[in-house]
């Protein structure tokens, strides 16, 4: 087995860039188990918007009224009142909405008089409409009370508002079963792991190839005395071993952060979709690899195919928000097809007929890649050797 | 010599594939690629119509004021009218956000929890809270009945005046692309680096030969970087012209201050380089392998990976974006596109110019003077 040792030989020269690529993978997996909170579907809450709330006016009850009501259904985020640093909170979505009350405020409003707060939103935005729809109704309600019960307390004012206000109707959550919030975030876990996959295989496999592709080292294991086919034999047992390790490991973290989620059946749909991706990468490595010339190229080739099929086939930003066409594009790479057959694995409350023909259809079409990229290799390496 | 030693190293700058690639294709693509992902980001939380749909019954029938409402609030709502199993099946299509049943009390529908399901919510609690407001003025005012209260409840006032924040949309999607050029600035550094090397008789062959020659090194050094600072100098602008041409990032429209900032950020990217080649005194592998490490680092933390991370270090720790260049160059931007007023932009541009200086004095301190026993 000297051509196999050789194979685990080279890889273990170039470990350092390869292991650049397990150690994003682990801090992006951890980040996301640690900082995302899927939404938890079994009671109804309301959605609370990030708002700012800046008072310009004196400190009168209802103007006290006001933010309490908005406390309670929106989120208030205590922030200076200066320019940049407003500026600042808005662009980055820190607030949505920051509300300003003007001063003259309290005594125009229960005057009856005509009064306009000022608000900065980002345009267009759901969060606009639905804090204008909030804030209009309770100066409304406030509006109504002073034109037709004239003399009212500020106190009894207030006090009204919060109990009217305090009125709900009824929502029912119809919840179509139980659905859990690791395959979720397995999801994403999965998702990210293709990118390291790709980053992997490539480096790993080019460098290897690189090395027995090199016309004198390949002239002086021609004319050496193992048969060719075993040559050839010993390399395909060296990728395959190679592609099912980094594989190995890519998902053990999985097993440790979601536990027995992996061995129920979107789990272990999961980890079939993620061996069936591998495959398919392996074979586009190994394509890559006995097409690149020098060590510079390969990484260029391996961060450009990965960075590359990663943004555009949804392992970044989710495919709901990438264009038709980007999608379209998308579709010409087995990532895309890994990361749909994921998500609906993920999304999938109960697997019937439907949702299980498509998720293998997706499995099909990345193994078929793989497959269709294997054969042109080969015609290629027969080309070659014909030519040398 | 100068221009001599000039023309030559821009000629071996540009042959040098490997480094226009990662200096000059690589950020040309990532652009193209932030720009595939990210171009309907920003319009992804913009307000589009809920659409609704009210069960029709009796209690429906007798309720002509809620139906008027509804109707009125169309705006808001795209309504249909239906029966309840027909409702069901549209929500577990995801073709409406919720529907509305009238069954005795108002009651609202939904499959999961979100923003537009929200807004449904508040609609209907505004209808019953207007109902309690009558009730209650009426029993302290009964004349208000006929001083019109139905009326007068439902008329509304608009009581808010929008006030932008800023000359231009809040879109956080464009600071990807700000830290895009801050990472490209930096990635300049490899030319720094290749000057370097290219001058040091201990670390090329060219090198040993230029230190033979009777020329002062700072002239042939100053040139070497001139010529650096040129190609990406040039190379940057190609850039902005590719992102505000071709992919219509918008940068707002003080061109004369953006080239400023290409230009303070090219220098301090290629200095940043060549304080790293002559610091570190090991291989080529290991100067490239800090620069690419800390250049990523820095762009992370500028917000390139999230723009989130940008604004936790702003306002968390804020010192931090003073110590950090690509924080320095993206804000620049980031202050030239959003900022009313120049203060923090003429700030950042001095403070990359004082990381300008004080990469090149660290460069200059380490290289003057060098003897070799033996090469």
């Amino acid at each position: 087995m000297q051509v196999y040792k050789a194979f685990f030989k080279i890889i273990q020269k170039n470990r350092g860039q390869i292991l650049i690529y397990l150690v994003v993978f682990m801090v992006l997996a951890l980040l996301l188990t640690n900082t995302y909170n899927p939404p938890q579907d079994t009671d109804f809450s309301k959605v609370k918007v990030n708002i700012a709330f800046i008072n310009n006016d004196s400190d009168s009850q209802l103007v006290a009224g006001l933010k309490t009501y908005l406390d309670e259904n929106a989120n208030l985020v205590d922030l200076p009142d200066d320019t940049q640093k407003l500026q600042d909170a808005l662009f980055f979505r820190e607030v949505e909405y920051i509300l300003r009350v003007p001063a003259g405020f309290t005594e125009a409003m229960l005057s009856g008089q005509n009064v306009q707060l000022e608000k900065t939103t980002v345009p267009d935005s759901t969060s606009n409409v639905y804090m204008d729809l909030l804030i209009n109704k309770y100066l409304n309600t406030a509006q109504t009370y002073t034109t037709y019960l004239p003399g009212l307390s500020q106190a009894d004012l207030t006090q009204y508002l919060a109990r009217d206000l305090a009125e709900q109707s009824e929502v029912t959550l119809i919840s179509n079963g139980s659905h859990s919030a690791n395959a979720e975030k397995s999801g994403y876990y999965f998702n990210y792991l293709s990118y390291s996959m790709f980053a992997i295989l490539i480096l790993g496999v080019s460098s290897v190839m690189l090395v027995f592709n090199d016309t004198d080292l390949k002239r002086r294991n021609l004319c050496s005395p193992i048969r060719s086919a075993t040559i050839n034999f010993q390399m395909i047992l060296g990728n395959l071993s190679f592609a099912i390790l980094t594989w190995l490991v890519l998902i053990s973290a999985s097993f440790v952060m979601y536990g027995s989620f992996m061995f129920t059946p979107p789990g272990m749909l999961l980890l079939l979709n993620s061996f069936v991706f591998t495959l398919a990468a392996l074979s586009i490595s190994y394509l890559i690899g006995n097409l690149v010339k020098s060590r510079g190229a390969m990484s260029a080739v391996a961060n450009v195919f990965a960075l590359g099929t990663s943004f555009i086939s949804g392992v970044f930003v989710p495919q709901e928000l990438l264009g038709d066409n980007v999608l379209t594009i998308a579709s010409f790479t087995p990532t895309y097809w890994y990361i749909k057959a994921n998500n609906e694995i993920a999304a999938a409350v109960s697997f019937n007929a439907d949702t299980l023909q498509s998720i293998f259809t997706s499995m099909v079409l990345v193994l078929a890649f793989g497959v269709a990229v294997l054969a042109v290799t080969l015609v290629l390496i027969k080309q070659r050797r014909v030519e040398a | 010599m100068f221009l001599f030693n000039y023309r030559y190293r821009l000629k071996c700058i540009f042959r040098d594939r490997q480094l226009m690639f990662w200096t000059f294709l690589f950020p040309v693509l990532l652009a193209t690629l932030f720009n595939l992902a990210f171009s309907n980001l920003s319009s992804s939380d913009n307000f589009l119509k809920v659409n609704v749909a009210v069960v029709q019954n009796q209690a429906l029938d007798q309720n002509p004021a809620f139906t008027e409402a509804i109707d009125g609030a169309d705006d808001l709502f795209v309504v249909q009218y239906t029966t309840k199993s027909a409702a069901e099946a549209l929500l577990n299509d995801n073709q409406i956000d919720g529907y509305i049943i009238f069954d005795s009390k108002l009651n609202l529908v939904v499959s999961q929890s979100g923003l537009n399901q929200t807004i449904i919510r508040e609609f209907l609690d505004d209808f019953v809270q207007s109902s309690a407001t009558i009730v209650t003025i009426i029993t302290t005012n009964p004349t208000a009945l006929d001083g019109g209260i139905l009326a007068g409840v439902s008329s509304r006032n608009e009581y808010l005046t929008a006030v932008s924040a800023s000359q231009s949309n809040p879109d956080p999607v464009v600071n990807y692309f700000y830290a895009l050029i801050a990472m490209t600035c930096l990635y300049g550094g490899f030319l720094g680096v290749k000057e370097v090397v290219a001058i040091q008789a201990d670390l090329s062959a060219v090198g040993a030969r230029i230190n033979l020659a009777p020329t002062n090194k700072l002239t042939v050094f100053l040139s070497s970087m001139l010529a650096a600072t040129t190609v990406q100098l040039l190379e940057l602008l190609i850039l902005l012209a590719f992102l505000i041409g071709v992919l219509g990032i918008n940068f707002g429209d003080q061109l004369g201050y953006i080239a400023l900032t290409c230009l303070a950020g090219s220098l301090t990217g290629v200095t940043f380089g060549a304080c790293i080649g002559s610091i570190i005194k090991q291989g080529e592998g290991l100067k490239i392998g800090i620069l690419i490490g800390s250049t990523m680092t820095m762009s992370f933390l500028a917000g390139m990976m999230s723009a989130d991370i940008k604004y936790l270090v702003m306002t968390r720790v804020p010192i931090l974006g003073y110590l950090n260049p690509a924080s320095l160059i993206t804000d620049s931007f980031y202050a030239l596109y959003y900022y009313n007023t120049h203060t923090q932009f003429f700030t950042n541009i001095l403070l990359l110019c004082g990381f300008t200086l004080l990469f090149s004095t660290v460069t200059y301190l380490v290289l003057r003077r060098q003897k070799y026993a033996s090469l």
